[in-house]
């Protein structure tokens, strides 16, 4: 009995595992993806006063904490009967822009773009962001100029670039002043030009890969307005593979469209549509579903993609593309909202007395898809229930599937070689899985590929360590 | 110089938070190399030779454990970085209920799965209680906040690459803060959500709980300033730290009736949600807990029995 490992897989928020069991012939017969470990802020918010919720939950994850920031306060509005005032609303709105920019920008020149700028192939020491700031430093920095546009954004206006804290029930706790919305426009413009330049990059750089690895055929789920692209607020959407409508919901009518089943093997949940249907979130749902993105270079580009991959597009890698889509949208909503005359008004708070509803469900579009967080309260306005649907349980089918598909052609004789192993990290990555955020999770270690032979039952059989230096074991 | 960074059970964010040096991380690089990150790079397995290792999160499970074990023997000084490997962090909260209650819950009991789902077992099982880094190993720096603020790593980056010493402050939250103290005659505690705070004067003069007074500085007093109460992401204030007999919960009681010139046993009635409110971020911290005064202890389920 062998075990091969790749631990862990690297490039990734947060951390799980790929389990690959052999048949006697020495060829795969299942993959699963197995995440290791849960954090249990469902459990753990109960008690919580309800106002403690935005401030405590974005602490699920450091990558999209602006996120869970607002889906919370979306909650916590409804629970206290809030209506944000205007000004306050497209405060959110950029922040959650700003929320896309900075992880979208992450994983496209970060994490993904070291796999196709210098090679999927190449040696493991390069393929990275660092390898690509010896290869190309002007587009290292172009990144990091990018990237920096999110992170000062959510700053001014969420008081902190990582974990925000001034999405406040009824609003917002501060007002943008001039002085900072003048220059943060300055620097969106910059950020835009940025954007524009890297589609270029973006557009063709996959031409050199095999698009149609690890493909999956899912239905999809996304919020649109009016069909119309729009990841703060709207009407949840779904269709099916062949793109007929399955039916649409707000609120807590999420539980009538939504259901979660686990397995032995994985600390997170699994999701399917309630006549059965496994879908997926994220950028590239989003893209299948939307009739426009709103902006005209987004929109351009978005004419350009489905020119390339179609209407519905299943194809994971093509997520990369779907992702830098709307990256440039929301590098053009930004320069919008900045030059909007009413961002810097100062109504932006609508005092709250106290619980005015039972129940609170918030539902936004995170970077990496649709995010629902839902309170039930005690008349003090103490947390009695709470449930989450992140974006990776909704995409954990369709990546345990796509591991699947990925493994079977390259494990030969048992063996998985390293570059072998990178294609179906890959793969992985176009989902751009936060596992922080699956399990809202204290993440595991990482994501180790395990392969474990079938056949005589009793125990998982010998795990092979890598040796010291070893990227991978075999 | 051989730089590491190794995520325990963490949020990824204080990663990020080394990332958000942006260009100047660039100046970092051409002075250190990073051996060791698998949030941006393909090495799988820290080398050895570590110069400074920076760990991330907190310790939940036997891997986190085993880790951190293997970091610490690989590096030649190591920095817990951000609230989580300083004092357990929000992770810590999970004590609050035993694991048998959280894994029902989230399994079996949320509004979208079934009473009958399965609860996973072939997978690694929990530690019996979290913990904070220095709990476990031997910890030569610690970095506060959640996650620790740009303007100081900018800071303490480079001179822990350099070896240069460097002074930083120690002061409370409250020491950054502009606020004035206003009138507080009829004090009341309010919940934060209630009203809308005045900019000017103190949030806890106010009736709001605002931990700036006992949680540690810089961070700029970045929520006072944005109208919103402190909530103890950088963890606890020096003074606490040093002294057995004050704690976040005591001091900050003897705090409000310093202010008030109400009787702490009539504050204390007031007070509401201690543990989501006073002890979100150092729950999962021994330091804390072994006080003899903290409520930690009334407040945790998961024991080592």
């Amino acid at each position: 009995m062998t075990e091969l490992r790749i631990t862990p897989v690297t490039r990734l928020e947060g951390h799980a595992q790929v389990r690959i069991t052999l048949n006697s012939g020495n060829e795969v017969e299942r993959a699963h993806f197995n995440v290791m470990e849960l954090r249990g802020f469902e459990k753990f918010l109960i008690g919580a006063a309800v106002e403690e919720a935005p401030r405590i939950t974005p602490r699920i994850c450091g990558i999209c904490p602006t996120s869970h920031h607002l889906a919370s306060v979306k909650a916590v509005d409804a629970i206290l009967g809030a209506e944000p005032p205007e000004t306050a609303r497209k405060l959110r709105e950029l922040l959650n822009h700003a929320q896309y920019i900075h992880s979208h920008a992450i994983h496209f020149f970060m994490l993904a773009a070291p796999d196709f700028l210098v090679g999927h192939d190449a040696p493991a020491a390069d393929r990275s962001v660092i390898g690509i700031a010896k290869k190309d430093p002007g587009l290292a920095k172009k990144a990091i100029e990018v990237r920096k546009l999110g992170q000062r954004i959510t700053e001014a206006v969420g008081g902190k670039p990582i974990h925000p804290s001034n999405a406040v029930p009824g609003g917002m706790s501060r007002p943008l002043d001039e002085t900072a919305r003048g220059n943060l426009l300055a620097m969106a413009k910059g950020g835009l030009a940025i954007a524009k330049e890297g589609w270029e990059l973006a557009r063709t750089m996959m031409d050199g890969t095999d698009l149609t690895l690890g493909t999956v055929e899912t239905g999809f789920l996304a919020m649109t307005k009016e069909k119309k692209y729009s990841p703060y607020e709207g009407t949840v959407e779904t269709m099916g593979k062949d793109r007929s409508p399955l039916g649409s919901f707000t609120g807590a009518d999420y539980t009538k469209h939504i259901t979660e089943f686990s397995e032995d093997w994985s600390y997170l949940k699994f999701t399917k549509l309630a006549n059965g249907t496994f879908y997926r979130v994220g950028p590239q749902a989003r893209l299948n579903i939307c009739s426009s993105m709103g902006t005209p270079i987004a929109d351009a580009a978005l004419k350009e993609y489905r020119g390339k991959f179609g209407e519905t597009v299943q194809a994971p890698l093509a997520c990369n593309l779907a992702r830098y889509v709307e990256f440039l949208a929301s590098c053009e909503r930004v320069v919008e909202l900045l030059e909007d005359p009413a961002i810097t008004g100062t109504n932006i708070r609508a005092p709250v007395a106290g619980v005015k509803a039972a129940r609170g469900v918030g539902i936004i579009e995170a970077p990496r898809g649709t995010l629902i967080h839902d309170y039930m309260v005690n008349e003090k306005g103490f947390i009695e229930r709470c449930n989450l649907i992140v974006a990776t349980c909704q995409n954990n089918y369709a990546i345990d599937r796509s591991v699947e598909a990925v493994a079977k052609p390259l494990v030969k004789d048992g063996k998985l070689p390293e570059a072998a192993a990178n294609r179906i990290e890959m793969v992985i990555r176009s989902y751009d899985p936060c596992i922080s955020c699956a399990t809202h999770a204290i993440g595991r270690r990482a994501w180790p590929i395990e392969i474990v032979r079938s056949g005589d039952g009793a125990g998982k059989g010998e795990t092979l360590r890598p040796h010291e230096g070893d990227d991978l074991l075999c | 110089m051989k730089i590491a960074i190794e995520e325990l059970a963490s949020c990824s964010g204080c990663t990020i938070a080394i990332l958000d040096l942006h260009e100047a991380l660039l100046d970092v690089l051409g002075k250190a190399e990073i051996v060791y990150a698998p949030v941006i790079m393909d090495v799988k397995e820290p080398p050895e030779g570590i110069d400074l290792a920076f760990v991330t999160g907190a310790v939940r499970n036997e891997e986190n454990k085993e880790r951190l074990r293997k970091i610490r023997k690989r590096a030649k000084t190591v920095v817990a970085l951000g609230t989580c490997a300083c004092y357990g962090g929000i992770s810590g909260l999970s004590m609050l209920f035993n694991k048998e209650d959280m894994f029902n819950y989230v399994f079996r009991g949320v509004e979208t799965v079934r009473p009958d789902g399965v609860i996973p077992k072939d997978v690694p099982p929990f530690l019996y209680r979290a913990f904070a880094v220095g709990d476990i190993e031997k910890v030569d720096y610690y970095i506060t906040g959640c996650p620790p603020k740009e303007m100081y790593l900018k800071k303490i980056l480079p001179a822990l690459v350099s070896g240069e010493p460097l002074a930083l402050s120690k002061k409370s939250v409250c020491s950054e803060c502009d606020r004035v103290m206003g009138a507080h005659e009829h004090w009341q505690l309010k919940r934060r959500y209630e009203g809308v705070p005045d900019r000017d004067h103190c949030l806890l003069g106010q009736g709001y709980l605002c931990l700036g007074a006992v949680t540690f500085g810089r961070c700029g007093a970045s929520c006072p300033h944005s109208n919103v109460p402190c909530h103890g992401c950088n963890g606890p204030s020096l003074d606490i730290l040093r002294e057995p007999c004050r704690d976040i919960y005591n001091m900050m009681i003897r705090r409000i009736a310093d202010l008030t010139d109400k009787p702490e046993a009539e504050i204390e009635k007031q007070i509401y949600d201690v543990a989501h409110t006073f002890y979100p971020f150092t729950i999962g911290s021994l330091i804390m807990e072994d006080k003899g005064i903290s409520k930690i202890r009334d407040l945790i389920k998961e024991r080592n029995v």
